[in-house]
């Protein structure tokens, strides 16, 4: 057993911290408060990601023939830690370095790969997500969005909804069906948002003016070289990466972070005497830490080879528990600094948390698999 | 990191699984279980000595985390035997094994009820300024009886601690760590045996015509629970290999937090069965009931935590 970081991982985190100090003075005030979606961070996202991948810091934990170092998994946790906690100034290029790449690694031609996983470790593409729908959020499998077969190509049809991204993203991992009714009808695209047939609303959000979109596709026609793996096996490619995507975002790092900020200011205020105010902070980290220690389980795993379990699912409701304490304590005891323009890093850590138990599968989701994998529940009538 | 037993722990911890379920039958009168409170494991304890397990601290090699192994490994037994103060808080505080078994109190709660102390012949004392090691012979002391799974026990009267050896100042932060870590894995242990006994549980038994567990209602709470439990074990394990101060209270603090919650799942999963001492819920629950107190209680781990991860100095975050 081991619980600290080696050299060459404690060295790639402070070769991070370089690129950081480089985000502008008035980052928690303009920048991380709106969110990772919000246009000006993805503007500068494109900036930022090139200085990273000018030191190659976006996937060493690739293979080296996909653009990587062959690091292991924990730099894939730590690049994460980093970004996440202050915003994810990467924008959306995390989602093709968590899961969308690993997915093309996995299930691509060597045509995708080329194309698309040299381009995200060169931190060129702002990915977004096709999977919600107005009648499939949770349940994915009733999702109606169609992809006709045409020759060559797939005519898409249908909307996506709550799309975070997509109105400045470059790409969309897509979900539609080629199939028949249920899961085995899904298949996975590979769509550039710059596609005819297109249309994106932005929908504003209760954690975000920015971050959601409808997104319409009125017989958006893509080549055939678009569909990732075979034409069907979409549920497989989800399932294979739905713990990456689960445990890609280092949401604890942003609450701790956020924890201290928020013992800073209350001790600022001449608060953080009172008992109860230590005890409900104290009960934060202790829920932080646990949420780390889970999610460290699966990434220790992931180093190593072993198919997933549900150890991620664990995590992942960790992770939510942890994201929650922290905000709690933000409304709870500086209600007053959650107002626009108070303090961004408040702000960002309570807005975020909102998103905790619904984004990458709602927390009850996680429950349902692990009273299936992890308790071996029966399953209801 | 590496969060894998290493060959060696791991052989130590399947060797420790083994003695354990080789001893797990609990006392029965025809088909029904005796109705106690708690029911002691003096076999396994023997086994255990034998085998030099409580020892394992001292080992070559060896330290906190074997012996949290044995801690959290034993502590998922149906019945009850002392090692957290035995095997993993005395040898670490002191270097050396003391007579066992060993029971661990706060100077205040001597004359209220300390765990293990109606058959301890040794008291780790915290006097706050200093650790005084009690050597319980000739010591009068009133077995306490109730809905605790633990043989309970107050001292009658004033303690006499000129006799007792005394550790000095430095080592009350040593023995708290110690503690709170024996306590965590306690907790960890004891939750993880009543959420695993529950799920058996509602696995089988039916209700409406299908089974209990297959109710959603039910899961999420089970699956819920069963989160605090890895929490609560990783946390402690964390600290056992750190030895570090504030991660011990963290796991203390969060186990003792977690109880309230899977207490009560585990008696409402359970219906009136769980109600019952034939039933072997309460063997786990019973103790957990005694666990969410001790040290005083969540608010104390509360206070060194708040000290030991905020200190005054500013920092710089963000």
């Amino acid at each position: 057993m081991e619980f600290a970081w080696n050299e060459a991982e404690e060295a790639y985190r402070a070769e991070l911290h370089e690129v950081l100090a480089t985000l502008p003075d008035d980052w928690w005030s303009s920048y991380a408060p709106h969110g990772p979606s919000s246009p000006k961070l993805m503007d500068h996202a494109r900036r930022f990601n090139a200085e990273l991948a000018k030191r190659d810091l976006i996937v060493r934990h690739w293979p080296a023939e996909y653009g990587g170092c062959d690091a292991s998994a924990w730099q894939q946790i730590i690049i994460s830690e980093e970004m996440w906690s202050i915003g994810e100034p990467r924008s959306s290029l995390y989602l093709g370095t968590n899961w969308a790449g690993p997915a093309i690694m996995k299930f691509g031609t060597e045509g995708q790969k080329q194309r698309y996983l040299n381009a995200i470790a060169a931190g060129e593409l702002l990915w977004c997500q096709g999977f919600s729908e107005p009648e499939a959020g949770t349940d994915l499998g009733n999702m109606k969005t169609r992809a006709e077969p045409d020759g060559d190509s797939y005519i898409i049809s249908g909307s996506k909804i709550w799309t975070s991204y997509a109105a400045r993203a470059d790409i969309m991992f897509l979900l539609a069906r080629v199939g028949g009714k249920g899961k085995g009808g899904v298949s996975c695209f590979i769509v550039p948002m710059d596609t005819p047939g297109i249309e994106i609303r932005p929908i504003a959000g209760v954690h975000s003016q920015h971050d959601f979109h409808e997104v319409f596709f009125s017989d958006a026609r893509l080549p055939a070289s678009a569909l990732l793996g075979e034409e069907g096996n979409g549920w497989q490619i989800v399932q294979a990466i739905i713990h990456y995507e689960r445990i890609g975002a280092g949401r604890y790092e942003k609450a701790a972070r956020g924890l201290a900020h928020i013992v800073e200011i209350l001790k600022e205020r001449g608060e953080f005497d009172d008992p109860v105010v230590r005890a409900d902070c104290a009960a934060a980290l202790a829920a932080v830490e646990a949420a780390r220690l889970q999610t460290y389980l699966v990434i220790d795993g992931r180093a190593k080879d072993k198919d997933p379990g549900a150890e991620t699912y664990l995590a992942r409701y960790a992770m939510i528990q942890a994201d929650h304490a922290v905000a709690n304590l933000s409304s709870a005891y500086l209600p007053d600094l959650l107002v626009d323009g108070a303090d961004g890093h408040l702000r960002a850590q309570f807005n975020s948390a909102i998103t905790a138990g619904i984004a990458a599968g709602a927390a009850e989701v996680q429950l349902n698999m692990i009273s299936g994998r992890y308790l071996g529940l029966p399953r209801g009538s | 990191m590496n969060f894998d037993f290493s060959p060696e722990q791991q052989a130590l911890c399947d060797a420790i699984q083994r003695i354990v379920a080789d001893h797990l039958e609990l006392p029965r009168t025809g088909n029904v279980v005796e109705p106690r409170a708690y029911h002691p494991a003096h076999a396994l304890e023997a086994v255990l000595e034998r085998g030099g397990f409580f020892d394992i601290a001292l080992e070559p090699g060896c330290g906190a985390v074997e012996a949290a192994s044995l801690v959290y490994e034993s502590g998922l037994s149906p019945l009850v035997l002392e090692t957290g103060g035995s095997a993993l808080v005395a040898p670490l505080l002191t270097g050396k094994s003391l007579p066992r078994p060993i029971a661990i109190a706060r100077l205040q709660d001597v004359s209220r009820g300390v765990r293990f102390l109606a058959e301890a012949k040794t008291l780790l004392l915290d006097l706050d300024d200093d650790v005084a090691l009690v050597d319980m012979e000739g010591i009068a002391v009133e077995t306490l009886t109730g809905a605790y799974a633990y043989p309970l026990g107050k001292v009658v009267g004033q303690i006499d601690l000129t006799a007792a050896p005394r550790l000095g100042q430095p080592q009350v932060s040593e023995l708290r760590r110690l503690w709170r870590l024996s306590l965590a894995l306690d907790i960890a242990a004891a939750m993880q045996a009543a959420v695993s006994f529950t799920t058996e549980y509602v696995r089988y038994r039916q209700v409406f015509g299908r089974p209990v567990g297959s109710f959603q209602a039910v899961q999420h709470r089970l699956a819920a629970d069963a989160e605090q439990c890895r929490g609560v074990y990783w946390l402690a394990m964390k600290a056992a290999w750190s030895g570090n101060a504030l991660d011990a209270a963290l796991a203390a603090l969060h186990a003792q937090r977690a109880i309230t919650q899977v207490n009560y799942d585990c008696h409402q999963f359970n219906g009136a069965l769980g109600m019952t001492l034939e039933h072997a819920l309460h063997l786990w629950t019973f103790r957990l009931r005694w666990l969410a107190g001790e040290m005083g209680g969540y608010r104390t781990h509360a206070a060194d935590i708040a000290a030991l991860a905020w200190p005054d100095t500013p920092r710089k975050t963000g």
